[in-house]
């Protein structure tokens, strides 16, 4: 190791080692704040600590794919037939269980790798539903019986499909992109070897860290603050119609952003409250779209895309939920 | 700045992880896959400070104003998270998200439980048998020793709520549940957010105006310190 890099390594382990004092310091530090504003913070901090290992998974699988994976091994394996093709890619988050969060930075990997936009948003609503982790936690959460966990993995494989079906019509897919992501996609990619490919590998990691770390925190604060400040109640007393119980289920995955591994528990103590329809509705809608999942995607996507993927999950979530209300 | 954003989260998250804090965001069952995420973010994050890994190419130019704010905003969570004390939900919330109707978490007691083992029920144990029958003779003979902290009721002055939050993942889908105890004049001894102990009986409430039909009469609230573990799963 060249003596210039063990400085710059003995200064970020002490970097660090000053942070955990910082840390450590502050821990009994009296910081009386407003209940309101502490459990803000409280909430936000959960969010961000919650999400926080999916994400960084999210980025070293993406980095995987992008650096380490040939070019060829993917797209062989994918179908031809554009239909054929997108419901095999609705079956990739069986081999890569991030949830959306860690989601995100994978899909771009996957465009920078060929995807196109409609492919990747085909595999970003698919994936976190239909991958082992979430299927475990939805089948421990609610079991086969109730109809539940079938419905949820269906409904995600048709909303899936349908956008990416959708998308798949735009003529220019790269418009669908913010401008900063499409230059980043038509940087040649070339595959590097040996320690030129590690450090292309960790450049990549700074890059992803940079995009997606700062709206993973705005996110998870605009998502406790909201949480602060709308009263559940007024969701729950909404629970037993079956109508209005699912635009409130919306609403409340919406609000929550909880990452589609651990939402099935989450739901779980409103399942008395509400009818099973209506929970289908918060697990298919959650995952795709809520207030963390928007300042992630907007890295990527533009406003107006954003917008119409929002209005799409949310009526089709609430057409299979209703679906399941009225007919079982 | 992103990947000093990683190494805040992910020494925050170590460090919760050591003094035993995390579960005070998240479930217990995430615990080492979190930490073992948060070590290798830091790995990473090391690798690339000794080697200098940064992304330069040519990016077009950005609406500075709107950048600027987000990385301010991103900025201030980061101090938080290295600099407030790290801290349970409080009894704002637990009012905000009705606690004198939660609903029955799971794994708690249910009516044919043993008379015997009432002494060991929880706050959770208690709420979800009072949601399930409000016989006044079921509660004879099932004494009370719960632990939480206090939340007023919001109907009635003289009653408040011992109370804990149940978590199924992280603090986000925390629950409130709570026990009603019936004690005139307790705002003299007591804040909302203290922590108390509290032992007696159940019967029905006394309180003309209160919604809860069953509640604890009270032989001693004494204080306590916030428990290591203050949510219930």
């Amino acid at each position: 190791m060249s003596p210039k890099r063990l400085v710059w390594l003995v200064g970020g382990v002490l970097g660090i080692l000053a942070l955990f004092a910082l840390r450590a310091a502050t821990a009994e530090a009296d910081v009386s704040l407003p209940n309101q504003l502490q459990d803000l913070l409280t909430l936000a901090i959960s969010v961000i600590v919650e999400s926080m290992p999916f994400v960084i998974l999210g980025i070293v699988l993406s980095i995987v794919v992008q650096e380490w994976v040939p070019d060829s091994w993917i797209m062989r394996v994918l179908p031809r037939n554009p239909f054929l093709r997108r419901a095999a890619i609705s079956f990739l988050g069986v081999f890569l269980p991030v949830c959306e969060c860690g989601n995100v930075p994978l899909a771009r990997g996957l465009i920078v790798k060929g995807f196109t936009v409609s492919e990747s948003m085909t595999f970003l609503v698919a994936a976190p539903i239909i991958n082992p982790i979430t299927i475990a936690t939805t089948h421990a959460a609610f079991g086969w019986d109730s109809g539940i966990l079938v419905a949820r993995v269906i409904g995600g494989f048709a909303i899936a499909n349908l956008i990416g079906w959708l998308y798949s019509r735009h003529h220019d897919q790269d418009s669908l992109l913010t401008e900063r992501f499409a230059a980043e996609c038509r940087v040649p990619q070339h595959h590097e070897h040996g320690g030129a490919r590690l450090q292309k590998s960790l450049e990549l990691f700074v890059r992803e860290a940079g995009v997606i770390m700062p709206a993973l925190f705005i996110g998870s604060l605009v998502a406790g603050a909201i949480q602060v400040l709308v009263p559940r109640d007024v969701l729950v007393s909404l629970g037993s119609n079956p109508l209005w119980s699912v635009l409130a289920m919306i609403v409340l995955a919406f609000v929550i952003s909880v990452c589609s591994n651990v939402d099935a528990f989450f739901i779980l103590p409103f399942a008395s409250t509400f009818l099973p329809g209506s929970i289908v509705t918060f697990l298919l809608f959650g995952p795709i779209i809520d207030i963390k999942m928007l300042a992630l995607l907007r890295t990527t996507f533009t406003t107006r895309v954003l917008v119409q993927l929002t209005l799409v999950v949310g009526l089709s979530s609430a057409l299979i939920g209703l679906v399941v209300n009225f007919v079982f | 700045m992103g990947v000093v954003l990683a190494v805040v989260v992910s020494v925050v998250t170590l460090w919760l992880g050591m003094t035993g804090q995390l579960v005070l965001y998240i479930h217990p069952r995430y615990v080492v896959f979190t930490m073992v995420m948060a070590a290798l973010a830091l790995l990473i994050a090391l690798a690339a400070i000794a080697t200098r890994a940064s992304h330069d190419h040519d990016e077009p130019p950005r609406r500075r104003w709107i950048s600027t704010i987000g990385l301010a905003l991103a900025g201030l969570v980061a101090a938080v998270l290295l600099l407030v004390p790290p801290a349970t939900l409080t009894s704002s919330t637990a009012i905000q998200r009705d606690i004198s109707n939660s609903g029955v978490g799971i794994g708690s007691q249910t009516v044919d439980a043993a008379p015997s083992a009432s002494l060991h029920f929880s706050v959770l144990d208690w709420a979800s048998l009072l949601n399930q029958t409000n016989d006044p003779a079921f509660y004879r003979d099932r004494s009370a020793d719960v632990t939480g902290f206090v939340t007023a009721a919001p109907d009635d002055p003289d009653v408040f709520y011992v109370s804990r939050f149940v978590i199924t993942c992280c603090a986000v889908d925390a629950q409130p549940v709570g026990v009603p105890v019936y004690s005139p004049g307790w705002q003299d001894s007591f804040d909302p957010d203290d922590w108390v102990r509290v032992t007696g009986d159940f019967t029905s409430n006394p309180s003309p105006v209160s919604t809860a039909p069953i509640a604890l009469t009270p032989d001693a609230v004494t204080a306590m310190e916030e428990p290591d573990d203050p949510y219930l799963f």
